[in-house]
């Protein structure tokens, strides 16, 4: 008797397994799913957890993978308005939005949705790029460049398209990724880039000397100024002293001739200060001394 | 042996109708060996089933390391929600699955992403052994990557990204099937915007840490708007003009170097020149003082010594004139060095002298070194 209630309880579990496999399934945090009824689009799930089904044949389950896939272009050439071609590739990030609407379009094949969306970005960025002259993608000038708002044009006409053409997915975001020229104009760059780096070479090299030579004369200038004014100072001050001389010489005036004499004595010293050879006549005092006494002799 | 089965549940109903027949021979001992034998069996089974129980309800311990966090997944679905969803470093449980499921996030290790446009051909050995191939004339769009800066001129960029992924990190984890990819893209357009925005002497030499904060700027940007879930840590960004063009590119960077040292000659030039004036100047100011004082004293010297005779010339200016007469002539005799005195002749004419002018030819009866001065 124990033996077969124990039977029971393991048989009602094995059966309540079964029953929860046929009518139950799991979406994961990362997916999204639709049910489909005899092979039709019914209802899209795209909350993770644990939902109700009926069993095979009358509804299957379809899950996706509801994560942000990475969408990378070729890289191809379109021509501006100005006459530029320019090789470009753009990157976007999009996932499904709708199984009900992603499955009965491409079934379970995210390449074969990746193909379509291909063909939509081709046309968004021909379209995009053909509005806008070159100067919009590269330029000096921020207010000239359009950058971001090429990228966001190009997203606006790629998510308005997915959505009219009924994809079930949704566009997140979009950016470009590469941007070129095609391989004979990137050798014309080349040439040109290098005349301007001759250009600015000479530029640069006579820049230099004629800034050189602008210090150097302005060096030349500022020295003859500041020795002109140290020359004009020097006099001023020579002058000053002129000028109190000229208080003493005031002194001289109580008696010019003694003034003459000292003046005179003064500079005959000054005279005969070095190595000189005198020729004196004997009546010059002291020597007129000499002479009472030569006269004497004879 | 047959009310003794512990596990009735684990026999089969037609293992055991055959085995009835056993005891009825319990003499042969091949039988009894083959009844101990599955006996035995029976118990290895039975240890064996806990094991696996007890293994099945450990598997659902897992632990986490110091840099990461873990969140479970309840069928699918993460237990709690924001930063509440993270288990933090250490021993966890979770049912097993089908019910539960972990999943790892390599919070705050360092990540690390390459750009993926901007570069030549080439390949890190190459590079390493320099031994890349030779520049061709032109840039195959297929193989060669570079970027167009805002004055139309081609340069090769590339760089390194270092990343961290924010807490919680649900959406970096779970939001994207390939999230380096959209790092990488996001990278690769942050070079390629800053190129186009600035000019190529700027991104290579003039202003390479501003090429640099515009990536970061730009690569910012795009994560917080793509909500990537991740922390820029450090970027590298490397610019170098086309291998086409190295020597012209070089050339210029050196003319600028000879530039700086033309000018740098210039400015000492300009140092020495105005500093040797200022000091010219100055010598020429202190020389001017220099007279002035020399000027100013001699006359007060001149006139304090005529103040002092003044009184004795009014007394008697005859005889102070001769005195000051026999005074300096006495003075400047013991300087002459060849003193000749001559006398009145006899006969009342004059005498005749004669001078030899040049002094080296002076006899050298002298005391004194011939000097050229007198």
């Amino acid at each position: 008797m124990k033996r077969n209630a124990l039977n029971i309880t393991v048989g009602i579990v094995l059966f309540v397994i079964f029953v929860l496999l046929l009518f139950v399934f799991q979406v994961r945090t990362t997916q999204v799913a639709v049910v489909t009824t005899f092979g039709k689009a019914t209802r899209p799930v795209t909350n993770a957890g644990a939902y109700f089904r009926w069993p095979w044949p009358i509804q299957e389950v379809h899950k996706f993978d509801e994560r942000i896939h990475n969408f990378e272009s070729k890289f191809e050439q379109v021509l501006t308005p100005d006459g530029y071609s320019l090789l470009i590739m753009v990157y976007a990030g999009w996932n499904i939005s709708r199984p009900d609407v992603f499955f009965p379009r491409f079934g379970d094949s995210i390449q074969q949705a990746e193909e379509n969306l291909e063909q939509v970005v081709r046309n968004a960025y021909s379209g995009v790029v053909g509005k806008h002259p070159f100067s919009h993608f590269i330029s000096t000038d921020e207010k000239e460049l359009k950058f971001v708002e090429i990228e966001q044009e190009i997203l606006k006409r790629i998510q308005d398209d997915t959505k009219a053409s009924g994809f079930g997915i949704d566009i997140k975001f979009l950016g470009i990724k590469k941007l070129g020229l095609p391989e004979g104009v990137t050798q014309l760059v080349f040439e040109r880039m290098q005349s301007e780096r001759q250009l600015q070479e000479n530029r640069i090299k006579f820049e230099g000397e004629r800034m050189a030579e602008n210090i150097r004369s302005a060096a030349n200038l500022e020295s003859a100024k500041l020795l002109t004014e140290a020359d004009a100072q020097a006099s001023r001050i020579r002058s000053q002293g002129e000028l109190e001389a000229a208080k003493s010489y005031e002194v001289f005036q109580k008696e010019p001739e003694l003034a003459n004499l000292l003046l005179k004595l003064t500079s005959l010293e000054m005279f005969l200060k070095g190595r000189t050879t005198l020729i004196l006549d004997e009546g010059t005092p002291p020597l007129d001394l000499l002479k009472m006494t030569g006269r004497k002799q004879p | 042996m047959n009310g003794s089965s512990d596990h009735p549940e684990l026999e089969k109903p037609g293992q055991r109708s055959a085995m009835q027949p056993i005891p009825e021979t319990p003499d042969d001992p091949g039988s009894q060996a083959l009844s101990d034998a599955l006996r035995s069996s029976f118990k290895i089974i039975r240890v064996v089933m806990i094991a696996l129980l007890v293994v099945f309800l450990f598997s659902g311990f897992f632990t986490v390391g110091t840099q990461e966090k873990a969140v479970i997944l309840r069928f699918g679905k993460p237990v709690g929600t924001g930063e509440r969803a993270l288990l933090g470093p250490g021993f966890h449980w979770a049912f097993p699955y089908p019910i539960d499921e972990y999943v790892k996030i390599p919070v705050g290790q360092l990540q690390t992403v390459n750009s993926s446009i901007g570069w030549y051909a080439t390949s890190p050995g190459a590079e390493a052994a320099q031994n890349e191939p030779p520049p061709r004339p032109s840039l195959n769009p297929a193989t060669d990557g570079y970027v167009l800066t805002g004055d139309e001129n081609i340069i090769h960029v590339r760089g390194t990204l270092l990343y961290r992924i924010t807490e919680p990190g649900l959406r970096y984890t779970f939001d994207f099937t390939n999230t380096q990819a959209h790092v990488q893209n996001s990278f690769d357009n942050a070079l390629l915007y800053a190129a186009a925005g600035f000019k190529v002497d700027d991104a290579l030499t003039r202003d390479v840490a501003g090429f640099r904060d515009r990536v970061r700027a730009r690569l910012n940007d795009l994560v917080a708007q793509y909500q990537l879930g991740i922390t820029v840590d450090q970027i590298n960004v490397q610019a170098i003009p086309p291998r086409q063009l190295t020597a012209a590119f070089a050339a210029v960077l050196e003319a600028d170097v000879r530039r700086g040292k033309v000018l740098n000659d210039a400015r000492s030039y300009e140092n020495q020149t105005v500093s040797r004036a200022r000091s010219e100047a100055q010598a020429r100011i202190n020389t001017g003082e220099n007279e002035r004082n020399r000027m100013v004293k001699e006359i007060n010297a001149e006139a304090g010594r005529f103040t002092a005779f003044l009184p004795k010339y009014k007394a008697n200016p005859r005889s102070f004139i001769e005195q000051r007469q026999i005074e300096v002539l006495q003075r400047v005799l013991t300087n002459v060095a060849e003193p000749l005195i001559l006398t009145r002749r006899s006969d009342g004419k004059p005498h005749e002298i004669r001078l030899q002018l040049n002094q080296e030819q002076r006899p050298p009866k002298l005391p004194e070194a011939p000097k050229d001065e007198h």
